[in-house]
């Protein structure tokens, strides 16, 4: 049994390069860099030279999801940028869903 | 260690083809992969189907399973003495062990055998439901992950780890966080993998979450809504006054600014007062008779726009 230990969690603050992206999901950095060319995933600032690109949560997230459906669906890179593509739009249709849940008054009994 | 039928978990028999393992798996993929299901159990049922189809897509990995013989799904089992000489590179307590964690270490093959490459340690992501009161005020969870990884004499187990995790506030529903490090060990030098915490929030009796926003039922008696009053109202971080002006209409939202759950960085959600008129169910005779005397005395017609828009659509 190890020791009881508190941590501190990372907390969207981190920035990450394309290299530690891929690394972080489990993607190859040259489909990476495909999704990347293909806007599957976005950096946090545009403009910049691609060994300069910083990324944050969001894109981890997507990133992660890539590892997981190519490896689970055996997706090539088409296949997963549309399949990324369409989850970003259910999580923001989602998302529209659970704030307008929110806003409706619930009937008083 | 106990027997999971791999061959039950895709649905198929134990002699299908390969294309046949494939075309079972696609086809619960589909249904339970967690990125595309939303049924209940989802991902247990993935997780599942994904590691059956794992041992049995390889045609090494499958025939070594195939060797530890046929036993009912959750029996108890020790693979055969000559089974650890043909198949695995590294010695094993079978009794601390899942199924899953030979496989995924199984380097079946002689030409392999020995080539230990360095292996990340695995990532894992586990759903964690909190209050909205652990999310306004930070909280910490007790996590208690057995995951296998190699003692010092190279043995495979399952090890417990046990340790607390702090939720910083400002954690809201949807949100992940990351624990780099504290998912399953490197394997031959490789990194330690994450581990990722889905955070969910779980339903309040009086607030609902948007984000950093909070929402909140006002229920208004009729004379309040047309006057105007001031009302406590309960936030998370305590009761506040709220003044609520005269001609207030139902599902108005009244913004109280900064009365939310508070934001990673900095700044706080609002919380949203919703306004709602509600009338008694029973009323005593000289309410019954103002309410009369108001209706009689009322020149108000809520219903004025009907006249009007049905003029307009003649």
């Amino acid at each position: 049994m190890q020791l009881e230990v508190t941590e501190v969690l990372w907390f969207e603050q981190h920035e990450l390069s394309l290299p530690e992206l891929a690394d972080l999901s489990g993607l190859p950095l040259a489909l990476a860099e495909e999704l990347l060319d293909c806007g599957a995933l976005a950096p946090l600032q545009l403009r910049r030279a691609r060994t300069d690109l910083r990324f944050g949560s969001a894109a981890l997230r997507t990133a992660r999801a890539a590892g997981r459906l190519r490896s689970d669906f055996e997706l090539d890179v088409q296949a997963l940028v549309l399949a990324l593509g369409l989850l970003e739009r259910v999580a923001d249709l989602e998302a529209q869903l659970r704030e307008l849940r929110a806003q409706q008054p619930q009937p008083i009994l | 260690m106990k027997y999971k039928d791999y061959y039950a978990s895709l649905g198929v028999e134990r002699g299908a083809s390969e294309e046949d393992i494939k075309k079972a798996y696609r086809r619960l993929a589909r249904k339970y992969h967690p990125d595309v299901s939303k049924e209940t159990g989802a991902e247990e049922k993935f997780k599942e189907v994904a590691e059956a189809y794992q041992t049995l897509k390889d045609p090494e990995k499958r025939a070594a399973y195939d060797q530890l013989g046929s036993h009912a799904a959750g029996q108890d089992f020790q693979p055969p003495p000559d089974w650890r000489q043909q198949y695995s590179d590294s010695p094993f307590s079978a009794e601390d062990l899942d199924l899953s964690d030979l496989f995924a270490h199984l380097h079946a093959g002689a030409g392999r055998r020995g080539a230990r490459r360095s292996m990340p340690g695995q990532d894992y992501e586990i759903a964690v439901a909190i209050t909205i009161e652990q999310a306004f005020q930070g909280t910490q969870i007790d996590l208690d992950l057995n995951m296998p990884e190699y003692d010092a004499g190279g043995r495979l187990h399952r090890t417990p780890h046990v340790f607390k995790a702090r939720i910083p506030k400002g954690a809201t529903d949807g949100q992940r966080l990351r624990l780099p490090g504290k998912g399953g060990k490197g394997f031959n030098g490789g990194r330690d993998g994450d581990l990722y915490l889905n955070i969910t929030l779980r339903p309040h009796s009086l607030y609902r979450a948007s984000g950093h926003d909070l929402y909140l039922d006002l229920p208004l008696a009729p004379w309040e809504a047309v006057l105007g009053t001031a009302v406590e109202v309960p936030t998370p971080g305590g009761v506040v006054r709220l003044k609520v002006p005269p001609g207030t209409q139902a599902g108005r939202h009244l913004r109280l600014p900064n009365r939310g759950l508070p934001k990673p960085r900095e700044g706080q959600g609002d919380l949203y007062a919703i306004v709602q008129i509600v009338v008694p169910s029973v009323i005593g005779d000289s309410e019954r008779d103002l309410y009369r005397k108001l209706s009689e005395d009322s020149g108000f017609d809520p219903r004025a726009h009907f006249a009007t828009e049905a003029g307009h659509a003649t």
